[in-house]
């Protein structure tokens, strides 16, 4: 009854760089501190959340990534149903871990956009307008960082060797487009 | 700009961070018993060092934890930098 | 035909390929790799520029960014030209324009010329002098003085160009390509760092790689030579990047610098299209190593400063590098033995050298004798006490100096003729960025300069700006400062045998004697500002001591160069005049940019849309489909209102707010924060930061809430609802929402940690839409049938969850505009659709779509307040008449203890009212003041009128605003006075319709 209307309008191409959002993907913030937090997402996910700042694990239908030391934002590794946001997933972790007072689960699926990147150029990109250095991050699949892009928040991912995934507040995605377009177009 | 080791995160450029003003001024546990002149004291004032200030300092645009540190006025030296609930160096 | 003064034999000019360019509109042609300066010089033409304040002519003084003189306008077109660019820095292109600068109505006839005239009517601290008095004309003085002031001309139209910012990281930093620069980027690279060099020429190499001489050897081969070698190898190597024509503008703490890389300003026209101009790079380097060198002193002596006149380091560079003769019958001044070296330079290419003026008595070094056996005239104990010729040097008149070099040890003057003089007055290391970054410097006695000392980050300095003037000096301390600075055993550069000729005498006078009275001398320090000795003496006359005082009375140092060349003479100078010693004077405060960055540099691509970020909703596209007015709310674009056929604001905003409370409206309130509360103390929390109780909220009921500061004033304000036990939805204001968040996870972190409280924002998770209205509740029934909307059910101020279709989605009945309203919120992706699916809905109730106005309009009908426009962090709950919200029960919550103390509880505060003006139709303007007598003088301030509205549903004119005790003033008539009336109005409830709150319990 309901259409589903991702944030972004088109993929694009440019020389050593794709970018293109993906969507719908199904995403969780997780806070607790405990241990019971932590060993019950585990079992019920399959996969132990990373404690190491900065960054991921993976499991063959999650991938978790390090927010804080109490926080995790837990995503579908494949898009889900458009037609449907009832996530069983986000259920079962409710009911496990807020209802029993081990933390919080919280349906952010929509807070972010996730954009992957692909190609060579990432971190030409990155330096136009980030402050972070990614002398290290580059080197390592799995890194997670926090940070700035051209004064947004974001989130970013090294997914795999050349794919990053970055994750920005779905308000600000369309200028953030904008602006790597722009920018991408002169790399 | 400074580059600031987060306790969380590690070595992050400034611009990632807000700074909250003077650390360890605790919240008084019982405001309504303090008269005038001492709900100012803690409302109002904030000392101002040439040396080693104590700050607190928020990772905003990373982990958003806060931490405190202590940074020498009169060069911008970072000297020290701990978790927020752990005790400041004694001089 | 114009003269073209070249001789064959530099490496590093393209002497294939012809540009032609024009200067003063006349063209000329140069060759590939000239810069404007060299080009122009091997046209015989060296009057480039006139004087700031005499409009003295003058002439290329330098060959790099130290220039004072030689500064052009780039570019024809008025609307897109550059000003202040330094000649020497410019490359020359295809279809350069440039031209000379402060002189009217051409640099040959400048009619600003009498100045230099008028020179004695023009002393230091003229402008304070002259313009004291009388008061009454200083907007007179003030329009000559704006028509005077300032170099070149702005362009009139923003920049076209395209600007790039890139944030750069790098183990090691190596700022300067000279020698030193080379040793320590190759061992910085062979050893695993990361590095980065930069320069800020064309070439890298510095001035050895022009050194063509015997007296200066490297492992056997010539200098220029065996650098080269080196600079092949250090092309090769792999954690190495190179960048050239970048200058560092600035060094900051923890080693972050700024960097200027110019990518296209040496390019054609054609080939700069499309392409990024100039780039700033942030640069952050685990360490960093200085090598910038060091600037060549003029020296200071009467009238030296006629175009001819010149460093003598930049006629050997000219000759050496550009194949340019910068004079027919040149002539050395100098006080030490680089001036052999130009002389000598210049004669074995078959270029006139007249004789080399020295002031020293004798000197043995391998290269003094050299130009002695070359048979290069020198005159010892000598000084240059005038120079003549108006537009271009002609004479020089010298004498013999006395054994102190204070006086004269006779009266002979010789005149000798040249076109051409080189000064070559010492060596001054370029500690600029060393003490941009904290540096402290330290005064070396023995050869008069000051530098580095103690470094303030991981840094050194190498090379001639860490003192180091010869070339063995050189090698040896800077591979084996590098060693240490970067801890490793070896370098390319150990015991390599070096062959340099060794100086043998120094003599340094800052300011050399005249044989005129001084009043009668110009000897000028700051050849742009064109400041003199003779005012520095002025200043120290008038009682000025510290140097910082004598640079803002004299302007010496105030120029583009920022005293580049003459700093060290005002210094020495005020040392020699005031007996102080000159390490004790101390050095004026060296700050950034090194040399000047444009604004565009600076401003990067954060211009136009990339100003500042922009936030959308995701019924964006619909609004803009529907022709909405935006309105910026922080970074939020919202729809503003939505006009229809032409309507103007304010008659769209009364049609949307009829209409809303007739039947219904639809306004996207997708923006406001939301913060998501999780976790077994969310109850007490929110006892703790709000003024009222929570603990006894139901589940599925929502409250309204007024947050405060610990100061006791409202900071923030806004709905919270109740989902289950310990899970709960707050909602924020627009504006408010990040720094709420920011506010409650301090709360959280530091004062109560032991709270069971869990944060996360889902502002953006959820797009909101509120219907409002008397029929919004047949529009939700036709959305959602299954779900009961009856009063009894779904009461006001209450909370059910729901699906459209398989979405499920949160609806709160809640109302700010004090109809009957329901808030949607739903997953962001599908807001667009069920903004559409209630406009069709809502077709056959008109439902009519409104915007922020409408909003602000309605709620203020019901005397709603907006935190942020009703207040301003001055405002507590008791001034906003908001006493039923704060709990007198709770034992504290944030700003409580505020609300007791003596200034918050005083009757006379300013307090919220409602206000009608007399005249119905008259609508105040926001911000305007009340007062309460016209005619006192002065006048009391009462308040000012914080929102005011035309209101057509009461068919009046009504208004909030912050009145000085006007609790207590209901029912009294104060004034809005205005520019040319006085608007009487009458102080009301801030409640103007629907006091019992029937319509929104509908």
């Amino acid at each position: 009854m309901l259409n589903y209307n991702s944030s972004l309008k088109e993929d694009k191409n440019y020389q050593g760089l794709t970018v293109r959002e993906i969507s719908p993907i199904m995403k969780l913030n997780l806070r607790g501190k405990s241990r019971d937090f932590l060993t019950t997402i585990g079992k019920n996910i399959n996969m132990i959340l990373p404690m190491e700042a900065n960054t991921s694990s993976s499991s063959d239908n999650y991938t978790s990534m390090w927010l804080s030391p109490d926080e995790w934002m837990v995503l579908s590794n494949k898009i889900v149903d458009k037609e449907n946001n009832n996530y069983d997933i986000e259920k079962l972790l409710f009911n496990k871990i807020s209802k029993t007072k081990l933390g919080s689960v919280t349906d952010i699926s929509d807070q972010f956009v996730m954009i992957n990147l692909n190609g060579e150029k990432i971190f030409d990109l990155m330096s136009s307008g980030c402050p972070f250095d990614f002398s290290d991050f580059r080197l390592k699949v799995g890194s997670v960082t926090q940070t700035l892009l051209t004064h947004i928040d974001v989130i970013i991912h090294h997914k795999e060797a050349n794919s990053v995934n970055l994750f920005v507040r779905r308000s600000f995605s369309e200028h953030l487009m904008s602006w790597i377009n722009d920018s991408a177009s002169r790399l | 700009m400074f580059i600031i080791n987060c306790p969380y995160c590690g070595d992050r450029d400034q611009s990632e961070f807000k700074a909250g003003g003077e650390a360890h001024i605790e919240r008084p546990k019982q405001p309504t018993e303090l008269s005038d002149d001492e709900w100012a004291e803690y409302l109002f004032m904030r000392k101002n060092i040439k040396g080693d200030q104590f700050e607190r300092w928020n990772h905003t645009h990373g982990c958003r934890k806060w931490f405190n540190m202590v940074r020498d006025t009169s060069n911008d030296e970072i000297k020290l930098i701990y978790k927020m609930g752990e005790k400041p160096p004694t001089k | 035909m114009p003269l073209n003064l070249r001789v064959k034999s530099s490496n590093f000019i393209d002497e294939t390929t012809k540009v032609s360019f024009k200067f003063n509109g006349k063209t000329y042609h140069g060759f590939k790799g000239d810069t404007l300066a060299s080009a122009l010089l091997a046209n015989n033409v060296h009057l480039v520029g006139r004087s700031f304040k005499y409009h003295r002519p003058r002439g290329i003084m330098t060959s790099g960014s130290e220039e004072p003189n030689a500064i052009v306008q780039v570019g024809n077109d008025k609307t897109i030209t550059e000003p202040n660019v330094r000649a020497t820095e410019i490359e020359i292109y295809e279809g350069l324009e440039a031209t000379s600068q402060n002189c009217w109505p051409s640099v040959n006839f400048d009619i600003g010329g009498i100045n230099n005239f008028l020179s004695p009517l023009l002393p230091a601290g003229f402008y304070y002098k002259t313009f004291m008095w009388p008061a009454s004309f200083w907007e007179k003085y003030e329009y000559v003085i704006r028509h005077s002031a300032g170099l070149g001309k702005s362009p009139t139209k923003p920049d076209t160009d395209i600007y790039d910012h890139k944030y750069v990281h790098c183990d090691v930093l190596v700022i300067g390509a000279g020698i030193s620069g080379i040793i320590a980027a190759k061992t910085a690279a062979q050893n695993g760092f990361k590095t980065l060099l930069l320069d800020e020429k064309n070439e890298l190499g510095g001035t050895t790689i022009y050194q063509n001489s015997d007296n200066f050897k490297i492992d056997n081969k010539i200098s220029s030579g065996w650098l080269s070698d080196q600079i092949n190898e250090l092309k090769k190597l792999d954690n190495l990047e190179i960048k050239t024509r970048t200058s560092v503008a600035s060094f900051h703490g923890y080693n972050y610098l700024l960097a200027r890389e110019n990518l296209t300003d040496h390019l054609s026209k054609d080939e700069k299209k499309n392409k990024i101009r100039q780039r700033l790079l942030k640069i952050r380097a685990k360490k960093v190593i200085v090598a910038t060198g060091s600037l060549e002193r003029p020296l200071v002596f009467d009238n030296n400063d006629r175009p001819g006149i010149m460093l003598s380091s930049a006629i050997k560079k000219y000759a050496d590098y550009y194949g340019v003769i910068c004079g027919k019958k040149n002539i050395f001044f100098t006080n030490n033995d680089s001036a052999y070296e130009s002389a000598i330079s210049l004669f074995k290419k078959g270029i006139n050298v007249q004789a080399i003026i020295d002031i020293r008595e004798k000197s043995n070094s391998s290269i003094v004798k050299e130009a002695e056996n070359l048979g290069i005239k020198i005159y010892w104990s000598h000084s240059v006490v005038d120079t003549h010729g108006y537009k271009k040097l002609k004479q020089i008149s010298i004498m013999q100096l006395s054994k102190d070099g204070q006086s004269f040890g006779g009266l002979n003057k010789t005149i000798l003729e040249c076109d051409c003089l080189g000064m070559a007055g010492g060596w001054t290391p370029a500690v600029h960025l060393f003490t941009q970054s904290g540096g402290k410097l330290k005064f070396r006695e023995e050869d008069q300069v000051f530098i580095p000392n103690k470094y303030p980050s991981k840094q050194i300095s190498i090379g001639s700006c860490n003192g180091d003037f010869e070339l063995d000096n050189i090698i040896k301390n800077s591979s084996n400062d590098v060693k240490k600075f970067l801890n490793i055993d070896k370098t390319d550069f150990d015991n390599l045998s070096v062959i340099t000729s060794k100086e043998a005498s120094k003599k340094n006078i800052w300011l050399l004697p005249s044989d005129k009275a001084i009043g009668k001398t110009k000897p000028f320090v700051d050849y742009q500002n064109d400041a003199t000795a003779k005012d520095i003496k002025l200043a120290l006359r008038e009682g000025f001591r510290s140097i910082e005082h004598v640079k803002r009375y004299t302007t010496t140092g105030m120029g583009t160069d920022q005293g580049k060349l003459g700093n060290m003479h005002a210094l020495g100078i005020i040392a020699d005049t005031t007996g102080v010693k000159m390490g004790e004077v101390g050095t004026t405060t060296f700050r950034p940019p090194y040399t000047p960055l444009t604004f565009g540099t600076i401003v990067g691509r954060n211009v136009g849309e990339y100003f500042d970020a922009f936030r959308r909703t995701p019924m964006n596209d619909w609004h803009i489909n529907n022709k909405a007015e935006f309105e910026n709310v922080g970074q939020w674009k919202r729809a503003w209102y939505y006009p229809q056929n032409n309507e103007t604001m304010h008659e769209a905003v009364q049609r949307e707010s009829l209409a809303t409370r007739e039947s219904a409206g639809i306004l996207d309130a997708s923006t406001l924060g939301k913060i998501d509360i999780q976790g077994s103390d969310a109850s007490e929390f929110l006892n703790r930061i709000y003024t009222n109780a929570w603990s006894k909220l139901g589940i599925g009921k929502c409250r309204y809430g007024l947050m405060l500061n610990e100061d006791g004033m409202v900071y923030d304000d806004g709905v919270t609802t109740r989902l289950s036990e310990n899970h709960y939805i707050m909602t924020t204001t627009t504006g408010g929402a990040a720094n709420v968040m920011a506010k409650l996870e301090d709360y959280l972190q530091t004062e109560w940690p032991e709270l069971d409280v869990y944060l996360t924002s889902v502002t953006d998770h959820f797009a909101t839409a509120t219907i409002g209205g008397p029929n919004s509740k047949k529009i939700l029934n036709k959305l959602i049938p299954d779900l009961d909307l009856s009063n009894e059910n779904f009461p006001h101020m209450s909370f059910k969850e729901a699906q459209i279709g398989k979405i499920k989605c949160r609806i709160m009945r809640i109302s700010f505009t004090g109809e009957l309203s329901y808030e949607i919120n739903i997953q962001a992706n599908f807001g667009k659709s069920l903004w559409e699916k209630c406009i069709e809905a809502g077709k056959e109730f008109n439902i009519t779509p409104y915007g922020t106005e409408t909003m602000h309009l309605l709620r203020a009908e019901k005397g709603f307040i907006i935190v942020g426009q009703d207040t301003d962090g001055t405002m507590t709950p008791i001034d906003l008449q908001m006493d039923w919200i704060v709990s007198k029960k709770k034992y504290d919550f944030i700003g409580k203890r505020s609300l007791y103390r003596s200034d918050t509880m005083k009757e006379d505060r300013k307090q919220l009212v409602g206000l009608i003006t007399d005249n119905p139709k008259e609508v105040l303007e926001e911000g305007a003041q009340i007062v309460s007598e016209l005619n006192q003088s002065p006048v009391q301030m009462l308040g000012h009128v914080t929102s005011s509205y035309y209101s057509p549903n009461l068919n009046k004119s009504i208004a909030l605003a912050v009145v000085r005790g006007g609790k207590n003033m209901i029912g009294k008539k104060l004034f809005v006075p205005m520019k040319n009336k006085s608007i009487n109005i009458t102080v009301v409830d801030p409640v103007f319709l629907d006091k019992e709150n029937k319509r929104l319990n509908a």
